[in-house]
């Protein structure tokens, strides 16, 4: 019988360990063709803008080497609001997951409360934190931290109880009936049951909410008393229209968001094994 | 119709039982109408019938996962809800349930943790329900990892694990293809015999319950009651090919014809 041979990119695309490479490379070749297009001014050309305000990747790059240090002080701050709010936001999102499927009248309106206090904008909380907080501490720095962590906790809290609603619910067909016939009390359910059910579901809330949690913890710190974090850097760098230190803070904050995520990519992909 | 015995054998006691649902109209709606019915102890009955004759909310009543409307069942002289506390329900599920972040070890360990099994002698009470549903090999593995036909067997170890006075079954190999369901038909009666339980076996196929039942329940929908109830007295040990003899023809035959209202 004849057949018509395939073209090679054709196999080529058909092939799984070609799809599983291209995956890696094409990403990686955009970020090259960006890199090359700004540090030939290209981009200054197409977007009429100058040198001063967006500096070359390779000044700001010598930038971060020259104030690394001042640079991981920071960067300690912000992850440390990030990271501490990220995980009390979840944990309480986590508890209204499971009032709300332990006492179902409560349940649906709950959580469109939770939901409607996701709308708020972090512009509009974190002034709100940083006046609530005057008098948490006599320390500047304490304060500060205090509203920061309060604003991240609250943009984290939606996501996780939303998701983690739906990992107590959605459960197989037959598995509730499964555990009445085993005469299992309510707290053995949630332990062998409901609980591991929910991990994936954890999961899907903290691919969102992590890197929501660094965006929200360099906002807040845009309005925060006290002068650190990766944001509060920015905001003055660029007011001192120092726009290379600026953009050094700008990478910074990208770098952070990237790794918060792999992180919890690992993470996932370490608890979930067996899952797939 | 009513199916009754001497009662010092019966296991199962089935009174006048009626169950009456409300629709999403608010009208009433009558699954299950009087029904009777003495169920021995060692029996493999199946409850026969098409879809809407209330078969499966017949093994419900019967587990406790219901309340009937009308009537009673009494197990061994108790009401189902203490048999159920008792932990003494084997049930087996349309799908087979398993945990995907367990083993199938520790799937079949799941009922026992919950009824405080001796934690020591857990493992060698798992591995010889795997030895009974021929799955040793794949104690360690993830439900994942098996086909659906080996799944429904973790479910029946599972089930036969806590030695439960009865095991019910809700159509559990519909949704296995025929080559699958004739191996576990063969391991099921071959089950029956090691473990003696009684069996309630819910199913809309007239060859399955003739070839795995002494007894065929055929239940009749709108409203759901009991219509005929069959002997099977094929021998007790079955092989395949007793389906290409006339006799088990005659009993298909005898089935089909006992729905009311004619053939279905």
């Amino acid at each position: 019988m004849y057949t018509r041979k395939k073209n090679i990119f054709v196999r080529m695309s058909e092939n799984v360990n070609v799809q599983k490479a291209l995956g890696v490379i094409l990403p990686v070749l955009l970020g090259i063709v960006i890199f090359v297009l700004w540090q030939t001014q290209v981009i200054h050309k197409i977007f009429h803008v100058d040198v001063f305000t967006l500096p070359l990747p390779t000044r700001i790059v010598s930038i971060m080497i020259d104030n690394i240090s001042d640079i991981l002080i920071n960067t300690k701050a912000t992850v440390f609001a990030a990271a501490i709010g990220l995980l009390i936001g979840s944990v309480i999102g986590y508890v209204i997951a499971w009032v709300a499927d332990r006492w179902k009248g409560f349940g649906s309106g709950g959580l469109i409360i939770v939901t409607a206090f996701n709308a708020i904008p972090i512009v509009a909380l974190a002034p709100v934190m940083t006046n609530w907080t005057r008098d948490v501490s006599p320390d500047a720095s304490v304060r500060s931290m205090v509203s920061k962590i309060l604003v991240v906790m609250i943009v984290s809290i939606a996501s996780m109880s939303i998701n983690a609603y739906r990992g107590l619910t959605e459960l197989k067909p037959y598995a509730m009936d499964m555990m009445t016939s085993y005469a299992a009390k309510r707290r053995e359910v949630f332990w062998k049951l409901q609980f591991p059910n929910s991990v994936p579901y954890i999961f899907t809330a903290l691919r969102v909410s992590a890197p929501n949690s660094v965006i929200s913890a360099i906002v807040a710190e845009y309005f925060a008393e006290y002068i650190i974090g990766v944001g509060r850097q920015i905001r003055e760098n660029i007011v001192l229209a120092q726009y290379s230190t600026a953009w050094a803070y700008i990478l910074t904050a990208c770098i952070i968001g990237i790794v918060f995520y792999v992180v919890l990519m690992i993470v996932e992909a370490i608890i979930l094994k067996h899952r797939k | 119709m009513e199916e009754r015995m001497n009662s010092k054998d019966v296991q199962i006691h089935i009174n006048h039982v009626g169950m009456t649902f409300k629709d999403n109209k608010g009208n009433d709606m009558e699954a299950l109408k009087d029904i009777n019915l003495d169920i021995k102890k060692g029996e493999f009955i199946s409850l026969l019938g098409p879809s809407g004759c209330g078969k499966t909310t017949l093994l419900r009543i019967i587990a406790d996962l219901l309340k009937p409307t009308k009537g009673s069942v009494r197990i061994d002289g108790m009401m189902p809800r203490e048999i159920r506390m008792q932990q003494k329900f084997g049930i087996v599920f349309q799908s087979p349930v398993l945990l995907d972040w367990r083993t199938v070890r520790k799937n079949i360990e799941l009922p026992l943790e919950i009824m405080h099994y001796d934690a020591q002698r857990l493992p060698e009470r798992s591995a010889e329900m795997l030895k009974l549903v021929g799955l040793e090999e794949f104690a360690n593995h993830y439900p994942k990892q098996l086909s659906g036909g080996m799944q429904q067997r973790v479910g029946i170890a599972r089930a036969l694990g806590i030695e439960p006075e009865l095991l019910l079954m809700d159509e559990p190999f519909s949704a296995l293809d025929e080559f699958t369901k004739e191996k576990l038909h063969v391991d099921m009666l071959d089950i029956w015999e090691k473990t003696n339980k009684t069996i309630i076996f819910v199913t809309h196929n007239i060859q399955e319950a003739v070839f795995l039942s002494n007894r065929i329940c055929v239940l009749s929908p709108h409203p759901g009651r009991l219509s005929a109830v069959v002997d099977v007295d094929l021998p007790k040990k079955r092989t395949l090919d007793i389906r290409d003899t006339l006799h088990f023809s005659e009993l298909v035959a005898k089935v089909r014809n006992s729905f009311e209202g004619g053939s279905l």
